[in-house]
């Protein structure tokens, strides 16, 4: 579903080379999670691919189905089915979530030639959706994320997720600053969401979050690359050891620069 | 005092002669002191503190001349401006002139008074208020609609009287011949424990240029509630600059929205007097401009009595090279403690060349109050647009949604329905325009 090949990537206007090559291949149906350090680039990587325009592939390309998506629109790419779950979500006053919703909803339906939903349609979709994540009705009327906890917040992106429901989500760090309730519900919501058309990345620091949602794979990445890819035993041995252990392990490997 | 000379006042830049078209001696009256005020009163000028940021040229570059010498082209079919909710509770005003055809005023409660001013002019109220809220001090813009107005709007809502249909005061201004000026005037005399909601309109039905110098007083008794939305879609060559002003008896509550959509130069004074203890009143506004629009506001919430709540929030956006300024202040007077007054002015700006001046202001004598202000200057943040295009929003949709929700705010305060309506579209034509 997605195939990363050596990206390269910067901010804009800058010189500095966060993504030093990553490769990366996802199929359908399966769920992966990237770990790594503070200044790894895993937050860049999901920015990347979502298409951020702060952001300049210097090198490689991200393959989505086949499709070349290096150069496209934050958009386009949500219209082909990525999706990102933001690690900060963005508290937008005076726009309701069902406002943003709708609208996206209907847009990415006309993109892909399916019928649009209707206002009343539409809210009841929405209502459906609202179990995922253990919500009540009054979330889809308040402001996005404005005066949410943080909780609140990352549970909506979960929520969005579960309304537009993409091919392929970036989970960006969503168990940070989790209590461990709002981190069950999340964690469910996303199996809820998870099933065998699906592709899911998970980028976080720990390893908590992979004791609710069970990774296919683990990466681990460093200094702007993945380094070391394998099954949960990987994130397990991380936890135990910590990122310092693996690097040192590695450079005597010769493994990394 | 030095002699003010003719041509520096605001004569030189008026065509026609300025006489008193009154019919009634008290009208006359008024007349003949705004006259005065304005032989002796210097136009501003860029070295006035209050007109240090605002172009005047689009005013001074050209000659007004009356209503009646501009060869003014007919209104034509206005009804698509009538508000559902006020269709036997509207007075309408072309060029300034009251047009009883096109008004109604059948929809009131016994007692509540909708007319024109000069049918009026003999009433007690009327006898004993009109006029006397405006304050000169340096103004000219206020004497010159005393010097010259002779229609315009009374409202009178007796005690414990509620009118619950908004009453709609709709000035229309039509093409012309030449550029013309107009006075709209309106006298709200609300008596103890009346309520009000009051949407005055000023709407150019073309593109021409004119000067729309409106003064608006409000004397609110105690426990007296008005709502008093004012809609500034005059045309975008137009000039407008007025003058609106409250005074407040204990336990009244006045507020007021001021939306700024046309005009080439908007110009806003409102203010709002504390006139005894226990007062509530806002002073919004909402400011859209774009092209080489300029809007002014230079507000004043005066606090003269003890225990008062005053509010102000005042937004704009700004586009293209268009020009927002504004200067409110907060006065708090000696002995007037336990005020509570708060104050913000948030600007949007969208384009490089786009320009905001901002003032917020206290003036606080006495001890103990609450009152806070600030003021921002932004533009949408690349975060917020980011996070809506990356759910599929095209940019410029996301960059329409954020301006759009900005505005929202300002406009859910209208509380009539189809004002709203009329004002979230035009809040959409601003961010989708091309």
């Amino acid at each position: 579903m997605l195939e990363i090949k050596n990206l390269h990537a910067k901010v804009e206007g800058e010189d500095i080379e966060i993504l030093k090559g990553v490769n990366l291949k996802v199929n359908a149906g399966e769920i992966h999670a990237i770990m790594g350090p503070n200044g790894s680039g895993k937050s860049t990587l999901s920015k990347v691919v979502s298409g951020h325009p702060e952001y300049e592939v210097t090198d490689g390309e991200i393959l989505f189905e086949g499709e070349d998506i290096t150069e496209m629109d934050a958009d386009e790419r949500a219209h082909l089915g990525l999706f990102l779950a933001f690690q900060y979500p963005v508290e937008v006053p005076g726009i309701t979530n069902k406002t943003l919703l709708r609208e996206a909803y209907n847009t990415i339906a006309r993109a892909n030639d399916r019928e649009e939903l209707d206002p009343l349609e539409f809210e009841d979709y929405l209502v459906s959706k609202l179990d995922v994540i253990e919500m009540k009705d009054e979330f889809l009327n308040r402001s996005i994320n404005t005066g949410f906890s943080g909780g609140e917040k990352k549970k909506n992106e979960i929520f969005q997720m579960a309304v537009l429901d993409p091919k392929l989500s970036f989970l960006d760090e969503t168990d940070s600053g989790l209590d461990i309730d709002a981190l069950k519900i999340v964690s469910d919501g996303v199996n809820k969401i998870a099933n065998d058309e699906k592709a899911i990345v998970l980028i976080t620091h720990y390893q908590r979050l992979l004791n609710y949602i069970k990774p296919d794979f683990v990466h681990v990445m460093m200094n702007g690359k993945i380094i070391k890819s394998g099954d949960i035993a990987l994130a397990e041995e991380l936890e135990a050891n910590g990122y310092d252990q693996l690097q040192k392990e590695l450079m005597l490997n010769g493994e990394a620069q | 005092m030095s002699e003010v000379l003719a041509k520096d006042t605001i004569l030189s830049y008026i065509g026609s002669e300025i006489e008193s078209k009154a019919s009634s001696v008290s009208i006359r009256a008024i007349n003949e002191r705004g006259r005065e005020a304005v032989e002796k009163t210097a136009f501003p000028t860029k070295k006035d503190e209050d007109w240090r940021f605002i172009n005047l040229k689009s005013i001074t570059k050209n000659s007004f001349v009356s209503v009646n010498d501009a060869g003014v082209k007919d209104a034509g079919d206005i009804s698509g401006h009538y508000l559902p909710e006020a269709l036997n509770t509207r007075l309408v005003f072309v060029n300034g002139v009251y047009n009883e055809t096109l008004s109604s005023v059948d929809g009131l409660p016994k007692g509540v008074i909708v007319g024109n001013l000069s049918e009026y002019a003999d009433h007690e109220t009327v006898k004993e208020y009109l006029g006397t809220i405006t304050n000169y001090e340096d103004d000219v813009f206020a004497p010159f609609n005393d010097a010259v107005f002779s229609d315009g709007t009374f409202i009178y809502v007796p005690e414990e009287t509620t009118v619950e249909a908004p009453i709609h005061i709709l000035n229309v201004f039509t093409d012309a011949e030449k550029p013309f000026f107009a006075t709209p005037r309106l006298l709200f005399v609300g008596e103890m424990y009346s309520k009000a909601t009051i949407i005055e309109e000023h709407i150019g039905l073309s593109n021409n240029a004119y000067l729309n110098v409106p003064v608006t007083e409000f004397k609110l008794f105690s426990g007296a509630h008005v709502h008093h939305a004012r809609i500034q879609r005059d045309s975008k060559t137009a000039s407008h600059v007025s003058r609106p002003i409250a005074m407040l008896d204990g336990h009244a509550e006045y507020h007021s929205y001021t939306i700024c959509l046309g005009a080439k130069l908007f110009r806003n004074d409102p203010r709002v007097i504390q006139n005894a203890e226990e007062v509530d009143f806002t002073v919004d506004g909402l400011v859209l401009i774009d092209g080489e629009q300029i809007a002014d506001t230079h507000s004043i919430m005066d606090h003269r009595f003890a225990h008062g709540r005053s509010h102000q929030l005042h937004k704009c956006v700004i586009n293209d090279e268009a020009h927002s300024i504004f200067n409110g202040k907060i006065f708090v007077a000696k002995d007037a403690q336990k005020i509570d007054s708060f104050q913000e002015n948030r600007n949007l700006l969208l384009s490089d060349d786009g320009k905001v001046n901002t003032k917020p202001q206290l003036e606080i004598f006495a001890d103990d109050v609450l009152c806070s202000h600030g003021a921002t200057i932004g533009q949408l943040s690349d975060e917020e647009v980011f996070y809506l295009h990356s759910r599929g929003l095209t940019e410029q949709k996301s960059r329409e949604l954020l301006v759009y929700a900005f505005a929202l705010e300002s406009v859910e305060s209208m509380e009539v329905e189809s004002v709203e309506k009329l004002l979230l579209d035009e809040v959409i034509k601003y961010t989708t325009r091309d």
